[in-house]
């Protein structure tokens, strides 16, 4: 067994937090305001290497492993959680599906101007009504001609209202409850697709989410993710487990902000005279934070190891979600309590902390949900 | 033991539920907690129904009942709308010190305003970053012949930017701890409006008291008796945030039964799931368990006799309890919980904000031990 990153894992740590530092702190507050996310940073960090960092080198990206992206994703929600939910879709939902089964074709379309920053994908799959149980969707493709005709309306899209080009779950048969469902990459400029709607959220004000429709959207066949119809779902496995191991390196990002922020109030705040470190109380909810956050890091990276070697199983990132997002509540909920007055202002992060977090327990799997497949894959 | 209200209870309970049924707007209640704005016309005709003051006696506009009465309606208002209850809740912030230790000239000048929905009060007490430590406090009012003269900087002074006068706390060097009441339009008085995650209805501000002079009359009470002041009037301010609190509680777990119920994914409706069934006894069982003991609290404090230790053991209970239920009814919701369209996102903010004036539980615990205990030696 052996712990620690190597060398050329902490120079990349290292190099990720000064980008992130110098590109993505100047503008959290403003955006967070906004409730926009700052565009102008795709093409920036694409620059950098740091959109879609899976992305094999063939197709525009810097082709490193999971544990790499967990770095980066830790370190660019340690600075603001709205802009990571953007830039994890970037090189996590929108492009994953078609790097795996994707045509090669689609790939050279798609892959490096995504990886450059040009593009900014989406990913479609939650709808009106069916969100934990995707099989429940009612978007469809119908074939006719070269193509499909898709109609449908999907929500809680991240980069949805600025999006260039969406992946897109549809049913290609509706007899096949869950099994007859495709992927599809639709353009934003296809006629018949439109954004119906922008969401205000209670937290992640800089990530954009819209509400999606599409009215007998015509798309060449090609543009379906494999070369059958059925199983897109399957398609989704994989990138589901990346997704739920993502959640950990975001939530201890988000957690180590919080404890970072906390740490430096107690110190430099006053009651009765002493530093509020003085307090036994304090100092055991400072341990215990911590403890959660190291607990945290630890369980994250082994599942990105793991996953690296293609050991994870769904099991294993469903553990890392569900422990790392609902630890991540009680660690921004102590920050919050200690806080107190002070920590409800806007001005202070503390209070963006707690919104921010409260999304984790919700998308790719509710905690509902990792409870769900955890008990299904013991056995049960 | 009687554990059941009283039918005047009972119809001040249902008075305030049509009331605020058929009064706060859901479309009205967004759109003022996001641009942080006070409901001016539900106060006025809140006041105009006799809602404002309750627990006054009936020469000072009230209705002669008690605060019990009052939380019962604070709770039927937070249960339709945790922001516009908790504004109501709040416009007569401080009233307490001047109903118990003030001049009937006082009573008279500032409670009946109040009533009417002609004034509102808010408190200036603390000075400390965390807001809740007073014995840092710098604010001094020094006494002249024709009044006192008032510097110094208060900070998380709810309605800062709304009320007419302030129920403010001073250390003036020979008569040691005084309260006073400040009127707004006072010369000297600068207001620092502070934007807060939560009750957002409610105006904080930092406020600066620049070489003020007010009149020895609005002193409340004697002098050195501040402190005093200051403990009556948290217990009365911790009591309202309990209702508010109790009717956040059940109003987040309304709306999770009605979504549970209505709601389906798997071909199933979710109140037919173990787990979400589960959630839902647990947030009804947390919402039992702090009604009665606020309302234990609340008859205690209207025959006078509060228990400091059972208090806070309540304070403790409401705080913990209000989080874990609203935050799972937002649960409940999944992603329609964290869309600002769906109630339930504002009254997961309104929580926390109403939890943060109920204090800390490292206060709340000290204070639960030092009644057990005694101080630390």
């Amino acid at each position: 067994m052996f712990f620690e990153c190597n060398e050329q894992q902490k120079e990349f740590q290292k190099r990720v937090r000064e980008i992130y530092e110098r590109e993505v702190s100047p503008l959290v507050e403003e955006y967070e305001r906004k409730e926009a996310f700052p565009v102008q940073l795709y093409p920036i960090l694409g620059a950098e290497h740091l959109l879609c960092l899976r992305c094999p080198k063939e197709y525009g990206g810097p082709g490193l492993d999971k544990i790499s992206e967990c770095i980066s994703m830790e370190e660019l929600n340690r600075i603001c959680a709205g802009i990571g939910s953007g830039i994890m879709v970037q090189g996590g939902l929108a492009t994953d599906p078609l790097l795996h089964y994707g045509s090669e074709e689609l790939k050279q379309k798609y892959l490096p101007s995504a990886a450059r920053g040009e593009k900014i994908g989406a990913f479609a799959l939650t709808e009106p009504n069916a969100g934990s149980d995707a099989s429940g969707i009612r978007t469809t493709a119908t074939r006719q001609g070269n193509g499909y005709r898709l109609n449908g309306s999907k929500t809680f899209i991240t980069n949805g209202t600025i999006c260039d080009f969406v992946t897109l779950s549809a049913y290609t048969d509706p007899a096949k409850r869950g099994m007859g469902i495709n992927l599809f990459i639709v353009e934003r400029e296809d006629p018949g697709f439109s954004v119906t709607k922008k969401l205000e959220k209670l937290g992640n004000h800089s990530s954009d989410t819209g509400e999606l429709a599409f009215d007998d959207c015509y798309i060449p066949k090609e543009r379906m993710i494999g070369d059958r119809e059925g199983g897109g779902l399957g398609q989704l496995e994989g990138t589901l487990k990346s997704g739920r191991l993502t959640y950990g390196a975001r939530s201890t990002g988000v957690g180590q902000a919080a404890f970072d922020a906390t740490l430096s109030y107690i110190k430099r705040t006053q009651k009765h005279g002493q530093p509020l470190a003085r307090s036994q109380a304090i100092r055991f909810m400072m341990a215990e934070m911590v403890t959660s956050l190291e607990a945290m890091r630890y369980m994250t990276y082994r599942g990105a190891w793991l996953f690296d070697r293609g050991l994870a199983s769904m099991k294993d990132a469903s553990i890392v979600k569900l422990f790392c997002t609902e630890s991540l509540q009680k660690i921004v909920q102590k920050a919050m309590a200690i806080q107190k007055n002070a920590g409800l202002m806007i001005d202070n992060p503390i209070q963006r902390f707690l919104r921010d977090a409260r999304l984790f327990k919700i998308p790719e799997g509710t905690s509902e949900i990792q409870h769900l497949v955890i008990a299904r894959e013991l056995g049960l | 033991m009687d554990f059941e209200l009283s039918d005047e209870q009972k119809d001040v309970q249902k008075a305030a539920r049509e009331f605020a049924q058929g009064e706060f707007d859901p479309d009205l209640a967004l759109e003022l907690d996001q641009s942080a704005k006070f409901p001016e016309s539900i106060w006025k005709k809140a006041a105009q129904l006799g809602f404002i003051g309750i627990h006054y006696p009936e020469e000072f506009g009230g209705q002669g009942l008690g605060l019990f009465e009052n939380l019962l309606a604070i709770e039927a208002f937070c249960r339709v709308d945790s922001g516009i209850g908790s504004a109501l809740s709040t416009v007569d912030l401080g009233s307490e010190v001047i109903l118990k230790f003030g001049s009937n000239e006082q009573k008279k000048q500032f409670l009946t305003p109040l009533t009417k929905g002609e004034g509102r009060l808010g408190i200036a007490f603390t000075e400390s970053e965390d807001g809740e430590d007073l014995s840092s406090i710098a604010a001094v009012a020094e006494r002249r012949s024709e009044g006192y003269l008032l510097r110094g900087e208060k900070r998380f002074v709810l309605n800062a930017s709304l009320a007419d006068s302030f129920i403010t706390l001073f250390k003036e060097p020979k008569e040691g701890w005084i309260t006073l009441i400040v009127e707004r339009e006072r010369e000297g008085i600068e207001v620092y409006p502070i934007e807060k995650m939560g009750l957002r209805m409610i105006s904080s501000g930092d406020l600066l008291f620049k070489e003020v002079l007010v009149p020895l009359g609005n002193r409340i009470g004697r002098e050195g008796e501040g402190l005093t002041h200051v403990d009556h009037c948290y217990q009365a301010i911790g009591l309202k945030s309990e209702a508010q609190a109790l009717g956040a509680a059940q109003g987040a777990f309304d709306r999770a039964m009605q979504y549970a119920k209505q709601r389906e994914q798997f071909g199933r409706k979710l109140s037919q799931f173990q787990a979400i069934r589960h959630k839902l006894a647990d947030m009804a069982v947390s919402i039992e368990v702090v009604r009665w003991l606020i309302y234990k609290v609340a008859t205690e404090y209207d025959h006078g006799k509060v228990d400091p230790g059972f208090l806070f053991v309540t304070h403790l209970e409401v705080g913990r309890r209000l989080i874990s239920v609203v935050d799972e009814a937002l649960q409940i919701f999944g992603g329609y919980g964290y869309i600002v369209e769906q109630a339930i996102e504002h009254y997961f903010r309104d929580a926390w904000a109403i939890g943060v004036e109920l204090g800390t539980e490292e206060e709340q615990k000290d204070v639960i031990a030092e009644v057990m205990l005694g101080p630390i030696r």
